[in-house]
């Protein structure tokens, strides 16, 4: 055997607490071990609380000593999170490594401190295409808009492990088996669609990169009615995306756009109830109602 | 129709510490909602902030402190009562609240809860209940539901819950009050009542952990857990309608229990006074 | 008129509380520390003070925190086993920096032990007693009106330098009736730095030359936050590795920079001592006698008595034993031997360290330490 067939393959796995990013390595663990390799996984999660980030890594190969990675020394890195991947990036070897990531965003609490209504987000500015540009290989897809579309939005993870079976030299039938064992049964098909799509998207060509619109988003949005001019204000950077304005609007004005932020999508339906105001766990929703007065008094 | 332009106007942002937002909470935690309802209440009353103490445990409800505007206190495990009865005996001046949560009140803290309510002292104690340990992952807690899963109870809970505002009642509470998330007016209208309280006011918030109890006993996204919450409570003013007999497991909310008795810091200084020399007080 | 007077150990604790300026007591009923909050109760009044007995030991420590956050001089008393469960809250207080006292009359253990015996069985824990690298000063009394001085000097430390202190005496101090003199009325004694200037900008764990910050107290505008959790300067938890660090090690630093106000030791028949006797409390009055009479006897002993156990008299201790070319080392104490190892640790096998101990509810006499003495007497 051969030094560099000696040597184990890295895999850097990142994302925000409660994504799964325990899940795709388990199952990228267990497949390494149906391979006959010896596998080591370490993590740090439980995080969905405390600060955000959560990553694992796993290391395969005929005989694993450390448990982590060094840095420069990933093979891939699959990133759950656009900014997690950002963050893991200088862990992957810069030479031969795969940087496969989602171009979903989801900012964390603590990576935001300090940033006032209105304030500028000071979420990652480098663009996917700039990304691309400085690594090996990668894919930047859009995975959770794909699970999403396939009906399920937890699947995203099995999505970016299909881009990811195209890095690594395991049948896809296997994965596919390991998938079936760490998924709920129930949603075994809609994860081997996603897993199939995410495959196939990364075996369409290097450095694709997802056409996703991001400025779909009005953070303003100011309603004139009959009697009252009502103002509706969503800060971007602390709406976390929990639906409950949404559900819960009375006139059902509201949407969750494509980066899972809360957005009026039909102004015109807007009472200025400020239900919406009341119930955002976040604080991220201001309604201010102002009477209008009449030309003629 | 109603008027929107007459809906109470109240802006948070003068009650909150802008520069630690946004919180850590997880989406859709409903205690963002009580910590509104709290805050709301308080400027209403027309409480300053340099005046208001606030005073919680640990837990994800303990956290909530740091984010407000106030003088905050971020204290040990099931204490926070304890360490607010000094402080409300140190400085009457003072409107100290509590935050707490299910297992800091009503486990590791349970004795200070029920003495603090047989005391009577003037303070006002807001208990976040969601059923369940969030911060440590989601183990079981002392008002889980029965037959609930978290990480403690694989097989289901087979321990029976506390109802808190009964505890709460029995051991001499003199005001105690409960309230959902989603009626966030009357939860702030009951907040409010309870501040105005002398005495020891007991308020539980049914409050959602969606991303770990809603997750793990597929109880739905925030807001459907928000709507089955409410489906569950009845309020106690309708205590004696006819469809009683057909729900007997609501819990009641609103104001449960509230009953004018000695307040513990004024009969104290009262106490005290006697015993000061001739002359000197 | 002379303020002279007959007191018990646990009174003289209570009522130099009250000179220091303690206006707050909350506690539980313990033996053998129990007369500290009866006197508690009826003095505290008089003052304008407030005394409360709360439904635990954990409550009472909490509660005296909770006095002591919002401006007020604060105590607690307890006893081995309350002394156990008040370690969190301690911990506490030495982290967020609240200041306290804290009077533990100790008594045998382990467990419930022998509540009504002596013993000196919590020197560790006074020391270590909660989780954590953290500050701590202990301050053991060996006499009546040690304790009442030594009690007012708890309060001046733990004012000045927001850290909990604890007075640590022996069950038969605590129960000992002793003359007392207070000194001159109305002296003036340490006031907490309280936050002034402006709340814009205040930092409430700023890291200063002194490095003791000054206390932002409730209702002067800084709306400041305290916690348990690891902070930066702002009074807010963080995890950066360079703030924590930088934030505890302030913390302990704060007193080594002030161990000039700290360390206090007390010696007698040191200076030319072969054998040098180290004990603190009772075991200390025990040698105080047996240095006499093995003096009289010819054999050159002498003691050295830590007031300030912890943070403990290092250098003091060295100096001593170098000053007298002291030959060996006794260390009595009422345990199975919990001072003596961070005396072997100080002097480091320079000299040879003995130790005599007694764990079975018994003092220590003098005549237990003669008969040691004569045992290892070079």
């Amino acid at each position: 055997m051969s030094e560099a067939m000696e040597r184990p393959k890295n895999v850097l796995i990142v994302g925000v607490g409660g994504q799964g990013v325990i899940m795709v390595s388990k199952v990228l663990a267990q497949l390494s071990l149906n391979h006959g390799h010896d596998v080591k996984q370490s993590e740090v999660h439980g995080m969905a609380k405390r600060g955000g980030g959560v990553f694992s890594h796993v290391r395969f190969g005929p005989e694993v000593w450390s448990p982590t990675i060094a840095e420069g020394e990933a093979d891939v890195v699959v990133a759950l999170e656009w900014a997690e991947g950002l963050r893991w990036i200088n862990y992957l070897n810069p030479e031969t490594g795969t940087f496969i990531a989602d171009c979903q965003r989801i900012v964390p609490p603590f990576a935001c401190r300090n940033r006032f209504r209105g304030g500028e987000a000071a979420y990652a500015p480098e663009t996917p295409e700039e990304i691309m540009e400085q690594v090996h290989a990668g894919y930047v897809l859009d995975a959770t808009g794909m699970a999403e579309r396939l009906g399920n939005l937890r699947a995203a993870n099995t999505v970016l492990l299909g881009a990811l079976s195209t890095a690594l030299d395991f049948p896809e039938d296997d994965w596919l088996e390991v998938i079936g064992h760490f998924v709920p049964p129930n949603t075994i098909d809609i994860n081997i669609a996603g897993f199939r799509e995410g495959r196939e998207w990364a075996l369409a060509g290097n450095k694709r990169v997802a056409e996703n619109a991001a400025g779909l988003h009005q953070s303003h949005v100011v309603i004139h009615q009959d009697r009252v001019t009502t103002t509706v204000e969503i800060t971007e950077e602390w709406c976390k995306g929990c639906d409950i304005c949404v559900k819960l609007c009375p006139e059902r004005c509201l949407r969750l756009n494509d980066r899972l932020v809360a957005e009026l999508a039909l102004p015109d339906l807007c009472t200025g109830c400020r239900m919406c105001e009341w119930l955002c766990p976040d604080f991220a929703i201001a309604i201010t109602n102002t009477p209008v007065r009449e030309a003629a008094e | 129709m109603k008027d929107v332009t007459q809906t109470p106007d109240f802006d948070i942002n003068g009650y909150i510490r802008l520069d630690q937002m946004p919180h850590f909470l997880c989406p859709g935690c409903g205690h963002g909602i009580a910590l509104r309802a709290l805050l709301w209440a308080i400027h209403d009353l027309g409480i300053e902030k340099d005046k208001l103490a606030v005073v919680s445990g640990i837990g994800c409800s303990g956290r909530l402190s740091a984010y407000i505007d106030a003088n905050t206190f971020h204290t040990t495990h099931g204490r926070p009562l304890a360490f607010a009865t000094g402080l409300a005996l140190a400085r009457p001046d003072l409107h100290v609240v509590v935050i707490t949560g299910d297992g800091d009140s009503l486990a590791i803290g349970g004795n200070h809860l029920i003495h603090a309510c047989r005391r009577n002292l003037n303070l006002t104690c807001m208990m976040l209940n969601n059923e369940i340990y969030g911060m440590t992952g989601g183990q079981v807690s002392p008002t889980t539901s029965a037959d609930r899963f978290t990480t403690t109870t694989p097989a289901g809970n087979t321990e029976p819950g506390f109802d808190a505002c009964r505890l709460a009642e029995a051991a001499g509470a003199s005001f105690v009050g409960r309230e959902v998330t989603l009626q966030v007016l009357a939860l702030k209208d009951l907040l409010q009542r309870a501040l105005e309280h002398d005495g020891f006011s007991f308020v539980e918030v049914i409050s959602d952990c969606t991303e770990i109890y809603g997750r793990k006993n597929d109880l739905g996204a925030s807001p459907e857990m928000m709507m089955s919450q409410k489906a569950s409570m009845r309020p106690d003013a309708y205590r004696n309608t006819v469809d009683v007999p057909f729900r007997p497991n609501a819990l009641a909310t609103g104001i449960l229990a509230k009953v004018d008795r000695p307040e513990y810091g004024q009969a104290l200084r009262a106490a005290n006074a006697r015993q000061q020399p001739a002359g000197k007080g | 008129m002379t303020r002279t007077m007959n007191m018990q150990g646990n009174q003289a604790c209570a009522l130099g509380a009250i000179e220091a300026g303690c206006r707050f007591f909350a506690g539980y009923p313990i033996t053998p520390s129990s007369e500290v909050a009866e006197q508690m109760a009826a003095q505290l009044p008089k003052v304008g003070g407030t005394f409360i007995q709360m439904e635990d030991e954990i409550a009472s420590m909490g509660a005296v925190i909770g006095a002591s956050m919002g401006g007020l001089k604060a105590m607690t008393a307890t006893s081995g086993p309350g002394f156990s469960l008040k370690q969190e809250n301690i911990g506490y207080a030495s982290g967020a920096e609240i200041p306290c006292v804290i009077v533990n009359v100790m008594r045998g253990g382990p467990s419930t032990g022998m509540p009504t015996r002596p013993s000196q069985g919590d020197i560790m824990q006074s020391r270590w007693g909660t989780h954590g690298d953290h500050p701590i000063i202990v301050l053991a009394p060996a006499s009546v009106a040690e304790a009442y001085h030594e009690t007012i000097r708890a309060f001046d430390l733990s004012e000045r330098l927001r850290v909990p202190v604890i007075v640590l005496i022996d069950e038969v101090i605590g129960h000992l009736v002793e003359t007392v003199d207070p000194g001159e009325a109305g002296q003036e004694h340490v006031a907490r730095t309280f936050a002034s200037g402006p709340a814009e900008g205040f930092k409430p764990y700023a890291i200063t030359d002194d490095l003791v910050p000054p206390f932002p107290r409730p209702g002067d505008g800084y709306r400041s936050h305290t916690t348990g959790l690891t902070h930066s300067e702002t009074g807010f938890p963080t995890q950066n590795p360079a703030l924590a660090a930088a934030a505890l090690n302030r913390i302990t630093d704060k007193l080594v920079l002030h161990n000039d106000l700290i360390e206090r030791w007390r010696v007698r028949e040191a200076d030319d001592a072969d054998i040098l006797i180290a004990a603190i409390g009772i075991s200390a009055r025990a040698a105080e006698a047996a240095v006499t009479k093995l003096r009289a006897e010819g054999i050159m002993a002498g003691l050295f008595r830590p007031v300030t156990l912890w943070p403990f008299p290092e250098g003091a201790l060295l100096g001593v034993i170098d000053k007298a070319g002291a030959k060996a080392l006794l260390v009595p104490e009422m345990n199975q031997g919990q001072m003596i190892r961070e005396v072997e640790r100080l002097v480091a096998g320079r000299l040879p360290v003995h130790g005599l101990n007694r764990i079975d509810g018994e003092a220590i006499t003098p005549a237990d330490i003669i008969a040691r003495v004569r045992e290892i007497a070079p």
